[in-house]
């Protein structure tokens, strides 16, 4: 890739844009998921029901 | 199908097999990424900014896809009552929709150098607004409706009308004169890109779709630990 061609800004702007949605995407979802299984295990530690 | 849309047995599957669908999608967006930066030439017209292409390309198929996906599932969830259906229409909207956004603003950022305008009002960009729009009416009726059942019942209908887009997007290039660019890989007769940029474009839409799969089978199993949570809640609220 040349990154002194005319319009490179353009190019840059579009994959630092898809990277920033995309990364934060995944964070969430993952973040979301992690959460929720640990709030499963707090209740198995702490001997609530935690199957229903 | 059947069994596996059983939550228990959907975990047991679904566990095991996603860090290797996560680690193949990683793979792929890192071989796309080389493609598409580095070994795809620039284009004769075009020059460097053809290299939007490699995720604008892959976001709108995905865009298109994922509520696809969505709308199966809906109609899933209404001929077969399977007890997944639901939940998998929900957590692919969000994903879908986040591809949707990438798509139209890639393709504004695009359009600015190559056409003048970050935006005109043709069927293809018009088409594909209105697919985001729909991914933002189902995501609304699933946060402003509490009641799961009746929350369900008009995702479904929201879902399957808004199916009826997604021809309209795939053709709108062909049914109306567009200043988008019709249809360059699946068409009748062949790509009609060559192989140097092809590779990496279909490199990267296949990364974009098995780390829809990733997000989305890791979001179904998020999904089902939150109704299990919310069932507890439902269980000690009971029991004081």
């Amino acid at each position: 890739m040349d990154f002194s061609a005319t319009h490179i800004g353009f190019v840059i702007a579009a994959y630092a844009l898809t990277a920033a949605v995309v990364g934060g995407l995944i964070l969430a979802i993952l973040m979301t998921d992690r959460a929720r299984a640990r709030e499963l295990d707090r209740r198995k530690q702490a001997g609530l029901p935690h199957d229903h | 199908m059947h069994n596996f849309a059983n939550p228990t047995r959907f975990l047991a599957i679904a566990n095991p097999l996603l860090p290797w669908i996560w680690a193949a999608a990683l793979i792929l967006l890192a071989t796309g990424l080389y493609g598409a930066l580095v070994t795809a030439p620039a284009d004769y017209q075009q020059g460097e900014t053809v290299r939007i292409m490699y995720v604008h390309v892959p976001a709108a198929w995905l865009a298109l896809f994922a509520y696809g996906v969505m709308a199966f599932a809906s109609a899933m969830a209404i001929i077969f009552r399977h007890p997944l259906a639901d939940a998998a229409a929900k957590v692919a909207a969000p994903i879908g929709a986040a591809f949707c956004f990438i798509a139209l603003a890639t393709g504004a950022i695009w359009g600015k150098p190559m056409w003048g305008a970050w935006w005109v009002w043709d069927a293809r960009l018009t088409s594909m607004f209105v697919l985001m729009l729909f991914y933002l009416g189902y995501i609304a009726v699933w946060q402003a409706v509490e009641e799961w059942d009746m929350a369900a019942t008009i995702a479904r209908v929201v879902a399957l009308v808004g199916a009826i887009n997604i021809p309209i997007v795939k053709f709108s290039v062909d049914w109306w004169n567009t200043l988008h660019q019709p249809a360059s890989v699946f068409k009748m007769g062949g790509p009609s890109i060559s192989n140097d940029m092809l590779w990496p474009l279909m490199v990267m839409g296949l990364a974009f779709n098995v780390l829809f799969l990733a997000l989305h089978l890791t979001a179904l199993r998020s999904e089902i630990a939150a109704r299990k949570l919310h069932r507890l809640h439902m269980h000690d609220v009971g029991a004081q």
